[in-house]
């Protein structure tokens, strides 16, 4: 989740001076002393000021040319240690304190870049190893013991150790920092010497490993004292070596990381929002890397120069209906909803890239299968629905939805939806109001918003979330998914809940987005799936260009 | 001129004042908050509480307000409640970006609007002067946001018909590379120029045609300059006094009004600045730059009274 701006065309209107006159147009038959005289000189003058017009435009473009030419850098032969890379990325963090400021955009440049967890996650959302090289689990998976590799320091010079680790874990629990509401099941985290690190449980956790590979379980050094909103302090390959709010944040190789060095001296991340700015940027060689490209502008890229490749995320486009109002408490009117529903239509306008989803569990979660099926277009059918609901004559829903997701959604719903009797009307607001009015306050019919998060299937056994989706059997498969001795068990009571979710239509899942990555010719490594959640590239290459 | 002057600056203090009230009171209204923002959709609501009292929200309005209204008054803006830096600092950085882009813009706008519209004038009932007003009437109808277009198809660098200049962004040192800086800023000055200068051309025109039935052209002429020589010297330099009002509310509309611009050729400017704070509920940071955009505008127009005071001495006489 994520916020963005929206754009507030404001083009200064000009506006009549009051007293100057309307243009006289008839000519003043000034008496002129010598007509012939002052007609030569007339066009003498104004040929001047035609002239001068343009020399002076001129006079601009040649020097504008002069200063770009001169600027040009030369490109370099033979691949480059000293290179940096530049990555194109839509929305930045808000600020980059990883602490308390929520949203994808900071993990996904912090996180394994500059902040380092005892584990991490591997783009497949297996588990690997970071800080902590091995870790064993109890038979009782009570028990978590991790190993942790000797002689790592902070960028600061400070020594990371298996101490410094468990105070880390243990403020995040005890100052309810982002990452608590993972580790309520945590009874100790304890250090028995400078490698080892315990963690013990009061009941099974199997989410466990994945909760310390996000914000949970990073390690930030206590003794730091900078403001970690404008700057960061961390173990990882690369140090932040600026942030420039509005524009870019840039990573430098670090000098004190112990592990394998990156293979470009430095990472630039450009934020652009407007999605045909950042396309220019690529194609003028502004950009190496730009994530994601509109789906429906990757046509203008050559392949030649570029590689596209659409990249798994778990970012769902959730319709979320209000199920504690009347109609959508009624399950037949959301059922019918999710029959006027075209995903195929939807996904085309959107550029082709993305795919359908039928229920709360993306591809690459536990606890995914293909639910697609379940709610296939059927207006015929979505219309005796809402008849027997008692809405044969239709009914009107509102749609609230944060204005920077554009009009291509509601656009295609209300059609949609049209055709089976329902009105959609649709209010645009910026996404702090939605913050309030839908995510807080619950005052809402329909909505739409990405919810990014893997693993964020909590929110359906939550009856106090937004969604206000109540049901016994879901909270019970859920809570019995969480305290499962293997994640096998886990997985399998996840996928038994989501199908509950899916039938009851607790919301529709309009897209499982994907993320269409442009990389130019010559840059290798670069990830392309789950990068919207991390972004590691510690790994990429730069070859070099001759 | 002294008690003039006063009184000038009386007003700009006055209005500056009342400006923070409204600034202050119509924020609050909006729905919201920066502590929702900052805890998204995840945070739980003892978190969001956490950011609250942080954060000083909790605090009655007017102790807000009493407290910003001091900062004020000692030159400081206070700190960002989403970057953690300072308020005044940040605006001067996106200025750095906006200002010289206007400034450029308008300089560009007068280069083709001065010239032009005095031909314009002075040949209005040529073809040439016809096509000249025209044309002027049509580039000042188009918005902005297309002429950009246009002029990143002709001469964007990588994707324009002739790849000459940079379509986007601003160099991450700013103006350590003067160069780099002035190309990346060069498309959008011409873009704002274009527009802008198809206005100040229109004004120029119709000026300069007023000014050219007036009596003293006739007697600068009775007194052996030609008739475009008499409103070159005499009525032009009358003509500019009324223009340079207009050009005074351009600017001052346009470093808050450039927001288009910045998107459009991503600079990180302060227009667009001011949006993303609005987004972010950053209210201390969008009232910082609501005053010093107020400040601007009412020293642009205080610029221009005694501008105007100074170039024309038929007003210093009425005030006496």
């Amino acid at each position: 989740m994520s916020e963005d701006t929206n754009q507030t065309p404001s083009v200064p209107e000009s506006t009549p001076p009051e007293n100057s006159a309307p243009p006289g147009d008839e000519a003043p038959a000034t008496g002129s002393v010598d007509a012939s005289l002052a007609g030569k000189e007339r066009r003498s003058r104004s040929r001047w000021i035609v002239l001068g017009a343009v020399a002076a435009v001129l006079i601009v473009a040649i020097v504008a040319t002069f200063l770009i030419l001169g600027n040009k850098q030369q490109a370099t032969a033979v691949a480059d240690t000293d290179a940096t890379l530049t990555v194109g990325l839509t929305l930045e963090p808000t600020n980059l304190d990883i602490r308390k400021t929520s949203g994808a955009a900071l993990e996904q440049v912090l996180i394994g870049n500059v902040y380092q967890g005892l584990v991490s996650r591997a783009t497949d959302g297996s588990i690997k190893p970071a800080l902590a090289t091995e870790w064993k689990i109890s038979d009782d998976a009570l028990t978590y013991t991790f190993t942790l590799a000797e002689g790592v320091t902070f960028s600061n010079g400070d020594a990371l150790t298996a101490k410094t680790a468990a105070q880390s874990i243990q403020s995040v629990i005890d100052d309810k920092l982002l990452g608590s509401e993972y580790l309520g099941s945590v009874k100790s985290v304890t250090a028995a010497d400078d490698t080892t690190l315990t963690i013990v449980l009061t009941q099974p956790y199997p989410d466990l490993l994945w909760a310390l590979s996000g914000r949970a379980g990073l390690v930030l050094d206590p003794a730091a004292t900078n403001d970690a909103a404008t700057t960061a302090i961390g173990s990882g390959p690369f140090t932040l070596e600026s942030w420039k709010q509005g524009d870019s944040l840039t990573l430098a190789r670090s000098a004190s990381y112990a592990g394998d060095k990156p293979k470009v001296a430095k990472v630039v991340f450009r934020y652009i929002t407007d999605t045909n700015a950042a396309l220019n940027a690529l194609k003028a060689g502004d950009l190496d890397v730009l994530a994601p490209v509109d789906g429906n502008l990757v046509s203008q890229l050559s392949t030649d120069e570029f590689t596209t490749t659409r990249g798994q995320a778990s970012d769902k486009f959730v319709l979320a209906f209000n199920n504690t109002v009347s109609p959508l408490s009624d399950k037949r009117v959301r059922q019918a909803i999710r029959y006027s529903i075209d995903h195929e239509a939807i996904i085309k306008a959107r550029g082709g890239a993305d795919t359908a989803l039928g229920g709360p569990i993306p591809e690459g979660d536990p606890g995914y299968e293909d639910l697609t099926g379940l709610y296939t277009r059927d207006v015929a059918k979505a219309k005796s629905l809402l008849a027997e609901a008692g809405y044969a004559d239709g009914l009107t829903l509102t749609l609230t939805i944060p204005s920077f997701y554009g009009d291509v959604l509601p656009n295609l719903l209300t059609s949609q939806l049209a055709e089976a009797g329902i009105t959609l009307k649709t209010t645009s607001v910026e996404f702090a109001t939605w913050l309030q009015d839908v995510y807080t306050n619950h005052d809402y019919e329909l909505s739409i918003v990405d919810h990014a998060e893997s693993h964020d299937f909590g929110s359906w056994a939550n009856p106090d979330y937004y969604f206000g989706y109540d049901n016994a059997e879901v909270q019970k498969l859920y809570a019995e998914s969480q305290v499962a001795t293997s994640t096998e068990t886990s997985s399998d009571l996840l996928a038994q809940a989501a199908k509950i979710v899916s039938e009851d239509a607790a919301a529709d899942w309009l897209i499982n987005f994907r993320t269409v990555t442009a990389v130019r010719a010559g840059v290798e490594g670069f990830p392309t799936d789950q990068i919207n959640n991390r972004l590691d590239v510690s790994t990429v290459t730069v070859a070099k260009a001759d | 001129m002294l008690s003039f002057t006063l009184r000038r600056v009386a007003l700009f203090v006055g209005g500056l004042f009342v400006t923070t009230i409204v600034v202050f009171v119509v924020l609050r209204v909006l729905p919201g908050d920066v502590a929702q923002v900052i805890g998204g959709i995840k945070a739980t609501p003892e978190q969001i509480e956490q950011i609250r009292s942080e954060y000083g929200l909790d605090q009655p309005l007017v102790v807000q307000y009493v407290a910003w209204l001091g900062g004020l008054l000692r030159f400081d803006l206070g700190t960002s409640l989403i970057t953690h830096t300072p308020i005044g600092a940040e605006i001067a950085e996106k200025l750095s970006v906006t200002l010289p882009l206007c400034v450029a813009g308008i300089a560009v706008a007068l280069v083709i609007g001065v010239p032009l519209g005095v031909y314009g004038a002075l040949r209005h009932r040529t073809t040439a002067g016809r096509v000249v007003a025209y044309v002027a009437q049509a580039a000042a109808a188009v918005p902005v946001l297309w002429t950009g277009l246009i002029l990143i198809l002709l001469l964007g660098r990588g994707v324009g018909a002739v790849s000459l200049l940079p379509t986007q962004g601003f160099p991450k040192d700013g103006w350590a590379d003067p160069a780099a800086a002035l190309a990346s800023i060069a498309l959008p000055a011409l873009t704002i120029g274009i527009v802008e200068g198809a206005v100040v051309l229109r004004y120029m025109r119709s000026a300069v045609l007023n000014e050219m039935n007036l009596d003293y052209i006739r007697t600068a002429m009775s007194r052996g300059l030609t008739r475009t020589g008499a409103v070159l010297r005499h009525g032009v330099p009358n003509a500019s006094i009324s223009v340079l009002s207009v050009v005074g509310l351009q600017t001052a509309s346009l470093v808050g009004g450039a927001v288009v611009i910045e998107e459009l050729f991503a600079l990180p400017g302060l227009g667009a600045k001011l949006v993303s704070d609005v987004g972010n509920r950053d209210l201390l940071s969008v009232q910082g730059i609501m005053v010093v955009l107020t400040g601007l505008v009412l020293a642009i127009g205080l610029v221009v009274d005694l501008a105007h005071r100074v170039i024309d001495p038929r007003q210093r006489r009425v005030e006496a």
